[in-house]
């Protein structure tokens, strides 16, 4: 077994390997792969933005909500109403569907703040079912085109961006939407990890763990939550925003704006692991893998799964996958990224330092050392 | 005045069978602090159970209480085997595996199934155009008559196997402490498991009396009756059966009127939507549902 | 031979071993009381006999073996667990609480509920309050009458002095002694407040980080100075 102290170049050098790896993927597929395989991708980008939005909420605070699906269809809709009705820029619908979505996230989150448990998640429940309805209502078919859903709404022209050169035609759009969905994804994490590892991020888990503790200690329970869900709401708005350039329509049955949308969601994250930062993007990888082998059993008759399932004229694959569930809730309860860091404990060892380290650390630590020689007898040390 | 008595009746009847399976839901919360999220679809799967039977030259009583039979031991089964295993796990892990179940069940009912033609459940009760009864000038269909008198039997029936029966004594304690309950010699395996295999078989009541007056059976059959009964859970306050009955009606009831008195605003497509808005209102202001005790937590 | 005969009883929670093998007994119609301080084992050693967690080493009642007993079936062999914080079941009634009491018995319960309401008139005035409403000092009495309801041969009470004023835990304490002189049972008691505790028992146990640490007839212990500077404050 490997032990590696953090901080040490040895861990530099482990990370180093890890980010040659996920950027030798990430330049591999658009170049090298069909575009059909490159849509898959963003895909996954999709349901990892959603997952990763849904995962602040629930895996870190510990609320329950199966309502992500409105937000990802506020935000689609409002890019589609933005540039179908109003001509905006395809890119600048993300900053307004986030806005849109981040207030609409706040006024959920209000019955959030008495409600618990089981009533908060029917309550979400019930938001992810009067979205489509609302979207399909007579009176509001002005703003939405009702059941007809919205279509052409995509960017005109390719935009031509440095290093990507001009991309042209169907295999230039799957490149593009894979660059801007890894972009999106990436800000995403980005964000996520920022407030995670921030004081407010502690503050989550604080509320996650035990509310009336966290109450106590001085967390301010009404605004951490609203602002939690309104953040998350806006993040996964940035998913249905990609999502509907990538298709280019919106519909009130389409993918992920209906309640079967948030189950996905959901699904996606504890299968990659609540909780963790990269949990809900290995699950939205594996989801994205497991619909597509599946999506074709039921159709022919070869093989195990054939003839297990020749006799239905459905594709059994909604099956399949509620199997899949169920025996990854008994065999990985933490998701696929608590099971890897538990075996990999077993291989490498990261032994943390107590204070801080990198360069930001090393700065910090001069500091420091040149305040305390003035100011505190030496020997204390500050906590980290 | 007549509307008012139509909407009354329609929505009685229609009412008490979200209520028939919003009593599933409760139970199995009250007994086991879990939420089945897949009630509604293991209510669908037993009525195809139901019908299949009958299709097979079973008489159609018999059909049913098979059908019930089925759905008990499905709950039961689905208790004692998956949620028991991965309860032990995970808490979390219990309502993602119900939505596995919810996902599955629906898959294996449309893979059976789901290629017959969209098949008549036949009705419990006469449902020809003119069997119905006119009182205070609103049409009472015998078949509406007949799903809420059933409806109301049953659930007269669960109240007092709960209040009057030993098990029932002993369902209540284990709902209430279930640690002490295993050192008062009950034997908590079997309750946990009845509670659900109660759900299952009012569900797969339900399903019956709701497949019978929509008559089109397909996967998707209780969905909306899923949601319904889940708003009328809240509604009443999860650990109260009483309170999921009333509010069962209440809602049948109060969706009638809401999309009688307003077709233009409301009407038929609205009507979820605004039975959900209203019980988004009620929680704001009673945020344990109109009976639900409220949990003083002593820290 | 004991009616309650355990030895080398190690039990723990997960990967902590809190029993370290113990062994003791409990005599036909004896009162026995397990004393020591918090974190010492007391409650652990109920749990594992009463079969509630995990343990290893022998326990026999009645010359019979429970050690791979099931918790549920002890009570239909007679032994009653009152746990710590008196576990009544708080959204059932008095009433309901103690039908669920007798749950394992058949026959008629009637005369026996009459009988636990003259025991404990406070509970007869509040026989259709639901429990949970009850004082303190009520639900020690009821979980006591509860589990007595059961006809049990042994009885075994954890901390039924915690959290009630010392008025109220006088009273229990005197109808555990009265039912122990007049009626037999035996009873098994584990407790933080040994001068009431001695004064009712017959012997002690003195229990500390999971093992026992010394034992003998309550007027020894008592009398013991060393003992008594060192566990029970002197």
């Amino acid at each position: 077994m490997l032990r590696i102290d953090e901080g040490s170049t040895r861990h530099w050098l482990l990370r180093l390997l890890g980010f040659a790896v996920i950027t030798f993927i990430v330049v591999w597929v658009p170049t090298q792969m069909s575009s059909s395989r490159i849509g898959q991708f963003t895909d996954a980008f999709i349901l990892m933005i959603a997952a990763m939005s849904l995962n602040l909420v629930l895996g870190f605070t510990g609320q329950i909500s199966i309502g992500h699906s409105a937000f990802f269809g506020i935000g689609g809709y409002t890019a589609a109403i933005l540039i179908k009705d109003h001509g905006w820029s395809p890119g600048y619908t993300f900053y307004a569907a986030a806005v849109v979505a981040f207030v609409v996230g706040c006024v959920v989150a209000l019955p959030a703040l008495r409600i618990r448990g089981i009533y908060l998640a029917l309550v979400t429940l019930a938001v992810a079912v009067l979205f489509p309805t609302l979207v399909r209502w007579k009176k509001l078919a002005w703003l939405t085109d009702g059941s007809m859903g919205m279509d052409s709404v995509r960017y005109e022209d390719v935009p031509v961006w440095p290093i990507l050169g001009e991309l042209k035609g169907r295999e230039g759009r799957a490149v593009f939407m894979f660059w801007l969905g890894l972009i999106v994804v990436v800000a995403t994490y980005l964000v996520c990890r920022g407030i995670v590892k921030s004081r407010f991020g502690r503050a989550l888990v604080a509320i996650r763990d035990n509310e009336t503790a966290a109450a106590v200690m001085g967390v301010n329970l009404t605004t951490t939550k609203v602002l939690v869900f309104g953040v998350s709401a806006a993040l996964c708005a940035l998913g249905g925003v990609l999502s509907t350039l990538k298709s280019g329509v919106i519909t009130p049955d389409g993918q992920y704006v209906t309640l079967l949308g948030s189950i996905v969601f959901l699904l996606v994250m504890i299968v990659g692991g609540a909780g963790t930062l990269w949990g809900p993007i290995i699950g939205g990888l594996v989801y994205v893998w497991l619909d597509n082998t599946t999506r074709d059993i039921g159709t022919s008759d070869s093989g195990i799964l054939g003839t297990l399932f020749g006799w239905a004229d459905q594709s059994p694959a909604t099956l399949i996958l509620g199997v899949v569930l169920v025996i990854i809730m008994f065999a990985a309860p933490y998701g696929l990224v608590g099971l890897a860091k538990r075996l990999s404990r077993k291989v490498v060892v990261i032994i943390p330092k107590p204070t801080p380290y990198g360069l930001f650390g090393a700065i910090r630590r001069a500091l420091e050392k040149l305040f305390r020689s003035r100011s505190q007898p030496a020997g204390t040390s500050t906590p980290s | 005045m007549e509307r008012f008595f139509q909407y009354l009746f329609d929505g009685l009847s229609l009412g008490s069978i979200y209520a028939l399976l919003a009593l599933g839901l409760v139970v199995v919360f009250r007994g086991t602090g879990h939420l089945n999220f897949a009630q509604g679809e293991m209510a669908m799967i037993c009525t195809f159970v139901v019908w299949q039977f009958n299709d097979w030259g079973v008489p159609l009583v018999l059909s049913i209480i098979l059908g019930m039979i089925v759905g008990f031991a499905l709950g039961a089964g689905v208790e004692a085997t998956i949620i028991r295993g991965v309860a032990k796990k995970s808490q979390a892990g219990v309502f993602v595996v119900s939505i596995a179940l919810f996902l599955g069940l629906n898959s294996l009912a449309a893979m059976i199934w789901g290629s017959l033609p969209p098949e008549q459940l036949p009705g419990l009760f006469p449902d020809e155009p003119d069997d119905f009864q006119r009182i205070f000038g609103a049409v009472w269909r015998y078949e509406y008559i007949g799903v809420l008198a059933v409806a109301l039997v049953l659930m007269g029936l669960l109240f007092l196997l709960f209040a009057k029966t030993k098990f029932g004594l002993a369902m209540r304690a284990v709902a209430s402490n279930p640690e002490s309950a295993r050192l008062a010699g009950i034997p908590t395996g079997i309750v946990l498991a009845s509670s659900w295999g109660i759900a299952g078989a009012m569900g797969a009541l339900s399903g019956t009396l709701w497949g019978g007056i929509v008559g089109e059976l397909n996967a998707g059959l209780m969905f909306t009756v899923f949601i319904y009964a889940s708003a009328a859970a809240t509604l009443g306050g999860f650990d109260s059966p009483g309170g999921a009955v009333i509010a069962g009606l209440t809602i049948g009831v109060g969706e009638q009127f809401l999309a009688g008195y307003f077709p233009g605003w409301i009407g038929q497509e609205m009507k979820l939507s605004a039975a959900l808005l209203t019980i988004f209102v009620v929680l704001l202001v009673k945020p344990s549902g109109l009976f639900g005790s409220t949990k003083v937590e002593r820290v | 031979m004991s009616l309650l005969e355990v030895r080398a009883l190690s039990a723990g929670y997960g990967p902590v071993e809190v029993l370290h093998g113990i062994d003791l007994d409990v005599d036909h119609g004896e009162m026995v009381v397990i004393l020591g301080a918090n974190g010492a084992g007391k409650t652990t050693t109920m749990r594992a006999v009463s079969g509630t967690i995990g343990r290893s080493g022998s326990v026999t009642f009645d010359g019979v073996d429970i050690t791979r007993t099931n918790a549920e079936k002890l009570v239909g062999m007679g032994i009653a667990h009152v746990p710590q914080g008196r576990g009544t079941f708080p959204d059932l009634t008095v009433m309901d609480n103690l039908r669920v009491g007798a749950y394992a018995r058949s026959g008629g319960i009637a005369a026996d509920i009459d009988r636990w309401f003259a025991v404990f008139p406070r509970l007869a005035e509040r026989r259709d309050q639901r429990a949970g409403s009850l004082s303190g000092g009520e639900q020690q009495m009821l979980a006591i009458a509860r589990a007595l309801m059961s006809h049990p041969k042994l009885l075994l009470c954890d901390e039924p002095s915690l959290g009630l004023a010392p008025l109220i835990t006088q009273e229990v304490f005197e109808v555990l002694k009265k039912l122990n002189a007049e009626e037999g049972l035996s009873v098994l008691l584990v407790e933080q407040n040994a001068n009431l505790a001695l004064k009712v028992a017959q012997r002690v146990y003195l229990l500390e980080t999971g093992t026992v640490v010394a034992s003998g007839s309550a007027a020894q212990i008592a009398s013991d100075d060393a003992i008594r500077k060192a566990y029970l404050g002197a």
